[in-house]
């Protein structure tokens, strides 16, 4: 169902956590909240679940207002980080809970319960305990009561950020083809960008209590509204400079640029960046950094204190201490107005 | 969730908290003359100050002091030690706490009895001392019960907080020691060295609190001084007591300004205990901020 | 070496104290079962089951006093563990008018020696005709029990915390099913601890039991005193026996019961 915030904003012992946000998340969405921890993204979350309560606003679901409904009848459902599987049941009576809560007979939920198990993949499981299973299995469980609860909004409070790296791109997999499969209206709070590319159609990028920018993940990777965001999803480095008649002109160069006449901050990422080796330049190669995949190459210009960041795919030969020249890729420039 | 919730969920201990303010209140102000019931409507310190004179009061406030004071300061000390004694030895649970639990449980009358068919002069020890020719007769083994020395109720109070101040500063010093201990031990200070410097002083806030309690307790205690104590003097609530359900209702007032005495050197011990610990924590926290 | 010395003379002072513990108990059993034990023998010389006969006799009113001291305790034990789950809610989770107040009345009973209260309530108890009677009885019992029994439910209640509620909450549980389903089941371990706690403080008191019951509310522990007092010790032995074995048996039907609730009897780890 359609979820929509309208003018949230919520305090929390006199202090203003939530200022006034705006929201919509179509029918069978997947949406992330991204942002830096403290900036209110959690908040947002048990706001919507009923948990907190908002000093302005209202919360509509499908149309109708949800601000005076307790959270056991909202449907909103959370998975939160530490996963809160009840201590004192099974993997099938934690799965079975809001199925007994919603008075499904005792058969009944157990079969479901098993169900749920399978779809998870975690077969044959359903008499464990929680202290007898790993974290990985800790969450599927988490997502399968989750699911149990029939939820018209799946809430993800960074489901995945206590899991080891290699369970994250499983766990992210199963995440993605259940929401898919029940096409269920999904918010996924994060502060992990990469992770919000990945999996969401729209990204809320959240700040210090507001939205700065709610877009694809196309759109706000490459168009950042401001420095802020743009910091965000990867560093580099800016020029100061001006666009008249579609060209971008600054102390270190210019370049054409598809934008509106005006002052603004070109954004070089290291990817925008190409170098080649050269015997006269003021550039030059201060530190070649391994990274695994690549190695990012830190340039500094002479007699200035521009300081740039290449990515370098193959082991060319290039060394520390070399002069190269360098070659800027217009459509990976990013132009944010000052 | 709802404002009303705090309110529904603390009736009942307000409701209690109200008839115990109340109750202390009464006694309070019985304490200076003030019974209408018995016709005595004069707001008076002469109570207070006609039991402070009396000689009577005077040595049943020293012996209650003495008692509560020996006996409190060896249970701890005692107390401590076993404490340490569960902790090195790795009898944090099992068999030997559940006995430490037994003494928990049973009463101090029952304590009494314990003290009675043990330390009295045809007591199991006076028969041991028999059999090993240390005595020669009932009447030569010393009196511990019914007499001034107290011998019987202090020992009696020690059977009881032992155990207690054990297990009430038990799973702290467990726990500092596991961590705080051993870290001490792994830098090289010996295990003696570890527990003065590290375990015990980090200890203390249990032992300290554990400490207070028998202290205030023992001192405002009725079942042991009744049970063992000698005819005169008696303990402060024994002869509180007395005074409480004599004939003359007019003596009633005598039995609140005791009460109302027992009362304040209660918060004067735990004022006491309030200014120390404090004035550690300043310290503590001056050390840290130099 | 210094250390293995200083061990093994913690090792001697923990079974010289636990020795110290359980020998009058022992001692406690021999004169319960004596018949004859003159001076100076160590042991019995004959024994016999008169304590025990006297006080189970079928024209004694031993057993019938027993059960309702019982009664009355549990029911101690029952309402200061209702009590104390309940301050301890509002205290930990909520914030409310008098909060300090209430935090500082609720452990204030420990600074005022029982016998205090008792004499200075026992007036006002008179007027209101609640004294010499159960009611009376339970109500003193139950303020100076609630002090014990709402430090441990509070300190549970804190380490559990409102994390797991909040999730039954969003999983469709209502706030009263939630604490039913989710709270209850992981208060279990301090609410078995508050109602063993409280009943062994009330089915032990004497004094204020005397003052307020006034003679008229019998307690085990009313008629067991006079024996002691007389120094009575082959009864006085076999009441103690009762007292003790007694206390041990509710114990262990209330552990019992509790354990029904739970299906595992491990430790819980939240997290």
């Amino acid at each position: 169902m359609e979820l929509e915030i309208r003018n949230i904003s919520v305090s929390l012992s006199n202090k203003e956590i939530l200022k006034s946000i705006n929201l919509t998340v179509e029918n069978g969405e997947f949406i992330s909240l991204l942002g830096a921890s403290g900036c209110g993204k959690s908040t947002l979350l048990k706001t919507i679940a009923g948990i907190i309560k908002q000093r302005e606003g209202s919360i509509l679901l499908g149309g109708k207002v949800l601000d005076r409904l307790p959270p056991h009848k909202r449907r909103t459902v959370i998975v939160f980080q530490d996963f809160r599987l009840f201590p004192h049941m099974t993997l099938a009576e934690n799965i079975s809970f809001p199925l007994k809560m919603m008075g499904v007979n005792k058969s009944e939920c157990r079969k479901r319960a098993i169900e749920l198990l399978k779809k998870v993949k975690l077969e044959g499981y359903e008499d464990r305990f929680v202290d007898e299973i790993s974290g990985g299995q800790k969450q599927r469980v988490a997502l399968a009561r989750a699911l149990a609860a029939d939820p018209v909004v799946l809430l993800l409070d960074e489901p995945f950020s206590s899991l080891d790296v290699n369970l994250r791109k499983d766990m992210r997999e199963l995440v993605l083809d259940l929401q898919k499969e029940y096409k269920i209206t999904t918010i996924l709070v994060t502060h992990d960008q990469e992770e919000a590319l990945a999996m969401s159609d729209r990204i809320a990028f959240m700040y210090n209590g507001e939205i700065l920018q709610y877009d694809k993940p196309e759109n706000i990777f490459n168009n950042p509204v401001n420095t802020i965001v743009a910091d965000y999803f990867s560093e580099g480095t800016y020029i100061s400079g001006e666009i008249r008649d579609r060209r971008f002109i600054s102390d270190f160069f210019n370049i054409s640029a598809n934008k509106d006449n005006g002052r603004y901050k070109c954004l070089i990422r290291p990817a925008a960046l190409k170098v080649s080796k050269a015997n006269d330049s003021d550039f030059e190669v201060v530190a070649k950094v391994y990274q695994g995949d690549n190695y990012l190459l830190k340039i500094n210009k002479k007699d200035s204190n521009l300081k740039l960041e290449s990515i370098l795919n193959e082991p060319l030969d290039i060394e520390e201490g070399d002069k190269v020249t360098i070659e800027l890729d217009k459509d990976k420039l990013i132009f944010i107005p000052e | 969730m709802n404002k009303k919730t705090p309110y529904i969920l603390i009736m009942p201990i307000v409701l209690l908290g109200v008839l115990f303010i109340y109750g202390l209140v009464n006694g309070i102000i019985q304490s200076f003359g003030y019974i209408p019931a018995f016709d005595l409507r004069d707001f008076t310190l002469d109570y207070y100050v006609k039991v402070i004179k009396s000689p009577t009061f005077l040595d049943s406030l020293k012996l209650t002091l003495q008692i509560s004071l020996i006996s409190s300061i060896l249970s701890a000390v005692l107390g401590t030690i076993l404490t340490a004694a569960l902790v090195y030895t790795g009898h944090t649970e099992g068999k030997a706490l559940q006995i430490i639990k037994l003494a928990i449980l049973i009463p101090h009358t029952i304590v009494a009895l314990f003290s009675i068919s043990i330390l009295s002069q045809n007591g199991l020890l006076a028969r041991l001392f028999y059999k090993l020719g240390l005595i020669d007769a009932q009447t030569d083994f010393p009196l511990l019960l019914y007499t001034k020395n107290n011998i019987g109720i202090i020992l009696g109070y020690l059977w009881k907080e032992v155990p207690f101040v054990a297990y009430f500063s038990l799973s702290l010093m467990a726990s500092i020691n596991k961590t705080l201990g051993e870290a001490a031990e792994n830098l090289g200070a010996s295990r003696l060295k570890s527990f003065f410097y590290i375990t015990l002083p980090l200890s203390m806030p249990a032992i300290g609190k554990a400490f207070l309690i028998i202290l205030t307790f023992s001192f405002g205690a009725y079942d042991l001084p009744f049970l063992l104590g000698a005819t005169v003097p008696k303990a402060l609530p024994v002869q509180a007591h007395i005074e409480y359900i004599h004939p003359d209702l007019r003596h009633r007032p005598y039995a609140m300004a005791m009460n109302g005495l027992i009362l304040l050197i209660t918060w004067i011990m735990a004022g006491i205990y309030y200014l120390v610990t404090n004035s550690k924590k300043i310290k503590g926290d001056n050390h840290e901020r130099s | 070496m210094k250390d293995l010395s200083s061990n093994r003379l913690l090792k001697i002072f923990l079974y010289l104290a636990l020795f110290a513990i359980l020998a009058p108990m022992v001692i406690i059993i021999f004169w319960a079962f004596a018949n004859q034990w003159p001076w100076p023998n160590l042991l019995p010389t004959s024994y016999s089951l008169r304590g025990v006969k006297e006080i189970f006799a079928p024209y004694g009113k031993v057993f019938p006093i027993l059960t309702s001291s019982i009664t009355l305790s549990l029911t101690v034990a029952l309402l200061s563990a209702i009590i104390a789950i309940m301050t301890a809610r509002a205290i930990v989770f909520y914030d409310f008018w008098g909060k300090g107040i209430l935090d500082f009345i609720s452990m204030a009973p420990n600074l005022v020696p029982s016998t205090v209260f008792a004499m200075g309530i026992h007036v006002v108890f008179i007027k209101m005709s609640l004294a010499n009677t159960p009611l009376g009885v339970i109500i003193v019992h139950l303020i100076y029990t609630l002090p014990y029994t709402i430090n441990i439910m509070r300190n549970l209640t804190e380490s559990i915390g409102k994390d797991m509620e909040q999730q039954a909450y969003v999983l469709g549980a209502s706030p009263w099913k939630s604490f039913l389903y989710i709270s209850f089941p992981l208060l279990l371990p301090g609410i078995i601890a508050s109602i063993t706690m409280a009943y062994i403080l009330s089915f032990s008191q004497y004094f204020v039991t005397l003052l307020i019951g006034g003679g008229k509310v019998m307690t085990f522990s009313m008629i067991m005193v006079p024996f002691i007092a007389k120094g009575d010790r082959t009864l006085g032995s076999a009441y103690a026996l009762v007292f003790v074995i007694s206390t041990l048996l509710v114990f262990t039907i209330i552990n019992t019961i509790m354990k029904r609730f739970q299906k595992r009897k491990e430790k819980y780890n939240w997290n």
